[in-house]
């Protein structure tokens, strides 16, 4: 098999660099050939298959490694894509955005240095997952939760740098890091915030330090890598009770979403709620072929069906209480009755689910941080595992969230897929996150995909909504919709990326920001 | 109440391997990697697709006895439709054996 190369590199200098990566890591942690399998996009939604091609992978185990590797890649030319767990899936998995970059493999950089109880933080490098984090404090007994988004094997860290949410009242995970260790590309390395302070006792504590605050530098980009990185715990509350609210017609989603805004932004709801549709709830314990085997939308006869065999609503609210007992019944009075102003709308608790995959049972887990990936089910719905995230984000308002539903219905609709789709609630933003599947194996269909993609971007964009993360096929055409001023934030990152990474070596293309030299040759 | 069940069930299927120091090692690296889709039961999205696509028998991985070490070895390294690929740095090849060994050992 003819070696994939990075870009401008011969093969004599990639052999150079390899033999560089063995010598700081050993040998058996330099993969190439048949074992970069692995380190490919297995849901891959372009048809050129060697789009996202690793031409190697290296995996270090400690930061000094790290540097060594950085410093090695710049002395050889050769480009790094940094990955943690690697489960970043449905947005590239473990694959780099340019064909022939090297991946830097931090799974092995797993250790959780430290957990403070008393002061509710965690400090965890790359390789740590929710499952590592969560089995932690369950062995050690302390009295913490940790938020955690639905892929229970994803990076703490990596979750937190690509702005992920999960689902308890700490959802917002960038906004709950604090303090980071970040190796430059020219190998150097920085502590940021209260970290840059000698002996200092409160780098998980403080986030601002002094000066620029500058941890978002490293989030979703390729300015450093991080190797570790603060995170913030939730003390046990005394009292959980999660619920779901179901709504029985499409239109009340305006409706639910009016009513939810100040709920949210005065804090009533206090977790980082969702709102989910028919069909993604349904497909976390049906397959689509039980109801038709018929292409084309559901007829209204099918969904209703649907929703009385599980039932479950048009829309469903997932959230919970935390609290004392009496305040988790204050809370609920007043979150029942503003509901109860919508017409048909059905309050549940765990005791009242008879499915034996319900999904309220596994949103009770994640919404109290237990860490699990059985919604994963719903990519059974039509099978082929094929599923990629479009995620734009519009206010709190039913008629945004309406007009943002049925545009991209409507076109689902026309390219013969199935809509499903979560509306996120963050503190003042709805994340529409949309999940389109696919079948791998199937050429046309992915054809169809990533048409359809790339045309949800565009007529999202024009009518002012813009993704918040995107899978690696789609980052240049998502960062080009962020061009305001003549694409001056583009312009921004290009400069800090030259000054930081003259070489070029770090992450070429990661979200749209390709390094002097390949610019241009991409984009 | 199955909240709680399936939190211990999360913890104890970490700390197994720990404990039962009589289960073949191919078991803890089963729970710790594959239970969480590929357990017995409901909420396991694995089993879900196989008793779609191979039938009810065949939907549990540690109830079946037609695997092969080479088979479970390649759709590890290589992933199968739905289920994505594990790299060398999670599962290194010593252990993917002793996972093969496990998974082909024609327990009942």
């Amino acid at each position: 098999m003819k070696p994939n190369l990075p870009p401008g590199i011969s093969a004599t200098a990639f052999a150079d660099a390899l033999e560089a990566f063995r010598k700081i890591v050993g040998d058996a942690y330099v993969y190439t050939g048949q074992a970069l399998s692995s380190y490919a996009d297995p849901y891959s939604i372009v048809s050129n298959e060697d789009a996202h091609a690793a031409s190697a992978a290296v995996a270090p185990a400690s930061t000094e490694q790290v540097q060594a590797i950085v410093k090695a890649a710049n002395e050889h030319g050769v480009p790094l894509w940094p990955i943690s767990c690697g489960k970043n899936f449905a947005y590239g998995g473990a694959a780099p955005r340019m064909s022939g970059t090297v991946v830097l493999d931090l799974k092995r950089m797993n250790r959780i240095l430290e957990v403070s109880e008393s002061d509710g933080y965690a400090l965890v490098e790359p390789g740590v997952s929710y499952f590592d984090l969560y089995d932690h404090i369950q062995a050690k007994g302390y009295k913490l939760w940790l938020d955690v988004p639905d892929p229970g094997w994803g990076s703490v860290m990596g979750n937190a740098l690509e702005h992920g949410v999960g689902y308890t009242p700490y959802g917002d995970h960038f906004a709950m890091q604090c303090g980071m260790e970040v190796v430059l590309p020219n190998g150097e390395l920085v502590r940021t915030g209260m970290g840059a302070l000698p002996g200092n006792t409160t780098w998980q504590l403080f986030k601002y330090g002094f000066g620029p605050y500058i941890d978002g530098l490293f989030t979703q980009s390729n300015f450093g890598i991080v190797t570790k990185m603060g995170i913030w715990l939730m003390p046990e509350p005394p009292g959980y009770r999660p619920y779901m609210i179901s709504f029985q017609r499409e239109e009340d989603l305006e409706q639910v979403v009016d009513i939810l805004r100040p709920l949210k932004v005065g804090m009533v709801i206090q977790n980082a709620a969702t709102i989910r549709s028919l069909l993604l709830v349904a497909a976390t314990n049906a397959t689509r072929s039980q109801y038709t085997d018929k292409p084309g939308p559901l007829p209204d006869s099918t969904l209703r069906k649907i929703m009385a065999e599980q039932d479950i609503g048009m829309w469903n609210i997932y959230g919970a209480l935390y609290g004392p007992p009496t305040v988790m019944d204050t809370l609920w009075t007043v979150i029942r009755d503003s509901f109860s102003k919508v017409p048909g709308t059905k309050f549940h608790f765990l005791e009242d689910r008879k499915q034996p995959n319900d999904l309220l049972a596994a949103r009770a887990d994640t919404m109290r941080g237990i860490p699990r990936l059985s919604e994963f089910s719903f990519i059974n719905w039509t099978g082929g595992g094929g599923h990629i995230g479009f995620s734009p984000v519009s206010p709190i308002r039913g008629s945004e969230a309406m007009k943002q539903y049925t545009m991209v219905r409507d076109r689902m609709h026309e390219y013969g897929f199935d809509y499903m789709s979560i509306f996120a609630i963050g503190w003042r933003e709805l994340h529409h996150v949309v999940e389109l599947l696919f079948d791998r194996r199937d050429p046309s269909i992915k054809r169809k995909a990533e048409e359809l993609f790339r045309l949800l971007v565009r007529e999202a964009a024009a009518a002012g909504y813009g993704e918040y993360r995107t899978h690696l096929s789609f980052m240049d055409d998502i960062a080009a919709t962020y061009g305001w001023n003549n694409h001056a934030l583009m312009k921004l990152n290009q400069t800090i990326k030259d000054a930081l990474d003259p070489k070029g070596i770090l992450a070429p293309g990661k979200q749209g920001i390709w390094p002097a030299r390949y610019r241009g040759s991409h984009t | 109440m199955i909240r709680r069940i399936l939190g211990t069930t999360l913890f104890m299927t970490a700390v197994s391997g720990a404990i039962a120091a009589d289960a073949p090692p191919g078991k803890a690296l089963f729970d710790r990697n594959c239970a969480v889709c590929h357990a017995a039961g409901p909420s396991h999205a694995g089993t879900m697709r196989l008793a779609e696509t191979r039938g009810p028998d065949k939907a549990v991985l540690e109830q079946r006895t037609d695997l092969d070490p080479a088979y479970i070895r390649l759709v590890v390294r290589q992933g199968l439709v739905e289920m994505p690929p594990w790299r060398p740095s999670e599962i290194d090849d010593d252990a993917l054996t002793q996972l093969a060994q496990y998974l082909t050992r024609g327990r009942r």
